[in-house]
């Protein structure tokens, strides 16, 4: 199989994640559970993670949260930030892990910023859409489109005008600098399992706040309160943890530092443009345009969910439809087609792009 | 040499005080916390051996690691309170 679906999930781990996954489940019990040398183990192997986090995205460890993934971070970002009825202001890019809780909480969205690769109209808009905003909430990379957001200076407006703001890195975390003392955020979370190369069940929330729980329940620490520890990480990990993902997590992030995160992305800029040229030459709809991360869109002369099976036969995996993000859509206006969407990671090849790119010719192409 | 205890709000403070000491030379190791010293249930501690607390303490205040209070152990076990403001 020749694996194209990085933005789902990072599906080729480096082989140091599985090895201590596997060690973690036979040397850790419980973290924060004990005294004994198996959750002492297990709560080393916590702390390491944090401890790596903070050292790749510019934070104190207690600072870094440890989730199941990125939805949940987010959910427990946007609770801590937003309050019903609050106006808050989202990119035209946005995830349904942003939107639902949003609309969960009964917020009052708008939707800032529209066209793909534009920094300009981005910024444009999205400085308007400030003007008497509670808070904002934007992604980093649009996880159908590969539109980099300039996100710096969003969070340089935000900080102007004193509007909280939480980012959303799920597409970002591993391969762009993600610098959480240098942009101001409130929250900014990230899944583990995408490019900071763990396992699926972890996540990385980075607080500046101690934020409001989602969940509550033990910590292994102060068990006589009735509430939740008023202090980070803790308050905001009710339960056990994912000790395993979180070990594997660990070497993912050692990973990153070993090879560095400018050198994945110049790698896979290269793969994109490769991909791209190819893809435009084939007749395809392509939506690639400037300030564009390794994730391209495009639109074939046929139903995109067939032509992703069709491909599937063909021993290519990549990912069709709406990817859980409407709004991206919308603001594409592919939302009745969706896309066929191509997201290479750290270790693929020009060789592997060139095999799918034998097999999408066989793709009628787009309708002129 | 003298053993000291410090205890912490959270075992991430207590690792980041480990991590930070050991790594300034100082011999400590992370231990639960007996149910005595923590008046609000469960918790971590560092042990130390030290001549004095002063240099620990005062390189935990100035990586902004909260301590929630010290003892001394002495010579016949017994642990009494210190007190570590050093402020």
């Amino acid at each position: 199989m020749i694996y194209l679906d990085y933005g789902a999930t990072s599906f080729h781990k480096p082989p140091a994640v599985y090895r201590a996954a596997e060690k973690a489940m036979h040397c850790c019990a419980n973290p924060g559970r004990g005294g004994y040398g198996a959750a002492m183990e297990a709560a080393k192997t916590v702390f390491d993670c944090r401890a790596a986090a903070a050292e790749l995205f510019s934070c104190e460890s207690d600072q870094v949260v440890l989730t199941a993934s990125c939805t949940h971070g987010l959910n427990i970002a946007i609770r801590s930030v937003v309050k019903p009825g609050d106006t808050v202001v989202i990119s035209g890019f946005e995830h349904n892990a942003v939107t639902r809780p949003l609309y969960a909480l009964g917020a009052d969205i708008r939707v800032a910023g529209r066209k793909l690769f534009d920094w300009d109209d981005t910024l444009t808009e999205f400085e308007r859409a400030l003007k008497g905003a509670d808070a904002a909430v934007f992604t980093h990379v649009s996880n159908v489109f590969g539109y980099i957001l300039p996100v710096g200076e969003m969070a340089a407006l935000c900080r102007q005008r004193g509007v909280p703001f939480i980012l959303d890195a799920a597409q970002s975390a591993g391969t762009l600098p993600v610098d959480f003392s240098a942009l101001g955020a409130e929250f900014i979370a990230m899944p583990g399992h995408k490019g900071l190369l763990g396992l699926p069940g972890t996540g990385l929330l980075l607080c500046s706040q101690p934020g409001k729980p989602l969940l509550f329940g033990g910590t292994g620490t102060q068990s006589i309160r009735k509430e939740m520890p008023e202090q980070l990480p803790e308050r905001l990990e009710a339960g056990t943890m994912n000790v395993p993902g979180i070990a594997g997590l660990t070497q993912g992030l050692k990973c990153l530092k070993r090879i560095g995160t400018d050198t994945i992305f110049r790698q896979e800029q290269q793969i994109l443009g490769h991909c791209v040229r190819g893809l435009v030459g084939q007749g395809f709809r392509v939506f690639a345009g400037a300030h564009q991360a390794a994730t391209v869109s495009f639109l074939p002369g046929m139903d995109c969910e067939e032509a992703a099976e069709n491909l599937a036969k063909r021993g290519i995996a990549v990912r069709a439809g709406l990817h859980c993000a409407p709004l991206a859509h919308e603001s594409a206006g592919t939302l009745e087609t969706g896309t066929l969407r191509v997201s290479p990671g750290y270790d693929t090849t020009l060789g592997q792009i060139d095999v799918f790119l034998r097999a999408s010719a066989k793709l009628p192409p787009f309708p002129s | 040499m003298r053993y000291y205890f410090i205890t912490f709000r959270s075992v991430t403070y207590a690792q980041q005080g480990e991590r930070l000491l050991k790594g300034s030379g100082f011999r400590c190791a992370l231990q639960r916390t007996p149910r005595w010293m923590e008046e609000q249930g469960c918790g971590y501690a560092l042990k130390i051996r030290a001549a004095g607390i002063e240099p620990a303490a005062a390189m935990l205040a100035e990586r902004q690691i909260p301590i929630r209070k010290v003892y001394l152990q002495k010579p016949d076990g017994q642990l009494e309170e210190v007190p570590h403001d050093l402020s």
